[in-house]
């Protein structure tokens, strides 16, 4: 069973511990981020003496599993950063997660090119698409973009010829894409 | 579509989902051990994955991996021992919830069968009772009862009378010695209404005391009742004879005067002496012979014999008479209606209701309910 379901992916795992009260499923799911959990969490136990591994992890994680059955999910990594984040912040307080506009922008495109990949037909319409979005970016972007994802350059090649942190550059390429997915979306009509 | 075709296809990298990094893939970016297309497909996704950049950035700071080791496998060791158990006793739950709805449908079902065998086995055994002969002291009950309910109805007690051979002998000499006394019923009804009434209530609480011999008791009443008769009758044919003989003996007086006393004395004595006689063998003969066939009849009845029984009231019916041809035609009826000969049975009670006996009643029962 365990075996079976580590093979699921995140989606069917939360359907199936939403559903069908799936507790195994809700485990396989925690499990499966927990180490990016433990690590997320690492500064703020070295920093504040006061946090417990012991109590701290039980916690998030009850919280988690109560989170799950009532939200909306689109990513499991979004979502489990932003209950890690509102407990250590405010641990009295429940925030709730809402993915964001752009956020699902970038879902519905990823989602499109997932199906694409069986399609040859819409796979090349994807991509004319996909071009002509990338052909109306502005220079900088387009040539960081061509760069990383094109030309597969590892970002300490990128820092390294135009000078730039590697966080700062993330952040770039990542407000590049936004904007392509923008693009995308609205700035072209078929 | 001036680009490339290899350009053309690596434009959907952009939008293509990675997966989170693995436990042993983060510090091992860290420590830069991957291959160029693995490190390429990890940082890709890192543009994405606050969370795994998060983590990327953490592990930085911190100098060893250990206790991120440490503390991953504590929380996955939490993880499973907190999923198991629960696992376990729900199965557990499942497992005892279908035995226990296991054990209720097989309590259903021999309930069922219990209730379905009571009804199965009550069914026989009342079509095994229908198919019955009738037993014997449910037919005879049926005219001790009726005679018991005429006797009461009808208020006349002195017919039904356990007379003795005593009173009968009583008034014959009487009778002899009064020879022209014509009534010689009224003194015999006079004597013998007394001892009549308090034995009839006797009889009576004999009857309701034992049922069983109220059929052989209505019979000997009715036999003695058909003796009385007959006796009644023979007295008065002998006092009647008497009285002719008287005349005659008058008229032999008056032709021969010679002998007045001796002949007719002698004729009346002659006659008397074997008129007793014969008066008794008469009336008990076909009274016995009369109640041999019936009891007889009755038997072939019980055994279940009807063809013969039938026979055997016919000829009852035919040679006696008084009641027990009522009785043996009120039997026929039954003994039709056992044989499934409806009309047959329903003209024979007909005839019995006809003949207004003590059986009209019962008779009329059974024609209604058929």
């Amino acid at each position: 069973m365990q075996q079976q379901l580590t093979n699921l992916s995140d989606k069917e795992l939360i359907s199936r511990a939403r559903k069908q009260h799936d507790r195994e499923a809700e485990g396989v799911l925690m499990d499966r981020y927990s180490h990016l959990l433990v690590a997320v969490t690492l500064p703020h136990l070295s920093q504040q003496s006061n946090l417990d591994p012991n109590v701290v992890f039980p916690s998030l994680l009850q919280r988690l599993s109560a989170s799950l059955k009532t939200q909306t999910i689109y990513k499991v990594n979004e979502w489990i950063l932003h209950i890690q984040k509102g407990y250590l912040s405010k641990p009295e307080k429940n925030t709730p997660f809402y993915p964001s506009r752009d956020g699902r922008d970038l879902l519905h495109i990823e989602n499109t090119v997932d199906k694409a990949a069986t399609n040859i037909i819409d796979r090349q319409d994807l991509i004319v698409r996909l071009e002509q979005a990338l052909q109306r970016l502005n220079a900088d972007d387009r040539a960081l973009i061509t760069q990383f994802y094109l030309e597969n350059k590892p970002f300490a090649d990128l820092s390294a010829t135009t000078g730039i942190s590697r966080e700062k550059l993330r952040t770039q390429l990542k407000a590049a894409k936004g904007k392509l997915a923008k693009l995308f979306m609205n700035g072209y009509v078929k | 579509m001036l680009s490339s075709k290899p350009n053309n296809d690596k434009v959907l990298k952009i939008f293509s989902t990675i997966r989170c990094l693995s436990r042993d893939q983060l510090p091992r970016y860290l420590e830069g051990r991957l291959t160029d297309v693995e490190k390429h497909l990890v940082e890709q996704h890192l543009t994405d994955c606050d969370l795994c950049f998060d983590a990327l950035q953490a592990l930085e700071k911190e100098e060893s991996t250990e206790r991120y080791q440490d503390l991953t496998n504590k929380l996955q060791r939490y993880v499973h021992s907190s999923i198991q158990p629960v696992s376990h006793t729900q199965k557990i739950a499942q497992y005892t919830r279908k035995e226990r709805n296991k054990e209720h449908m097989l309590a259903y079902f021999w309930i069922v069968a219990f209730i379905g065998l009571g009804i199965g086995s009550v069914y026989v055994m009342r079509g095994h009772i229908r198919n019955q002969p009738p037993p014997m002291h449910v037919m005879a009950s049926v005219p001790a009862r009726d005679s018991a309910a005429a006797t009461a109805a009808t208020g006349n007690p002195p017919v039904v009378t356990p007379v003795n051979h005593t009173t009968a002998p009583a008034p014959a000499p009487e009778a002899s010695h009064t020879a022209p006394a014509t009534p010689p019923a009224k003194p015999i009804l006079a004597a013998a209404a007394k001892p009549v009434d308090s034995a009839a209530l006797k009889k009576a609480a004999a009857l309701k005391a034992a049922q069983h011999k109220a059929a052989a008791d209505s019979i000997r009443k009715a036999q003695q009742a058909n003796l009385l008769k007959q006796k009644q009758d023979s007295i008065r044919k002998a006092a009647a004879d008497k009285a002719n003989k008287d005349d005659k003996a008058k008229d032999d007086d008056t032709k021969t005067p010679a002998k007045p006393d001796n002949k007719p004395a002698q004729v009346a004595k002659e006659q008397k002496a074997p008129e007793p006689a014969k008066k008794e063998s008469a009336a008990a003969s076909p009274i016995n012979s009369d109640e041999y066939l019936y009891k007889a009849a009755m038997v072939y009845q019980q055994q279940g014999n009807l063809g013969e029984a039938i026979d055997r009231y016919r000829r009852l019916e035919s040679v006696s008479s008084g009641k027990y041809v009522e009785l043996a035609r009120y039997q026929l009826a039954i003994c039709y209606r056992s044989k499934g000969q409806m009309g047959k049975a329903r003209r024979m009670f007909r005839e019995v209701i006809r003949m207004d006996g003590s059986m009209k009643d019962a008779a009329k029962q059974a024609l209604d309910s058929m």
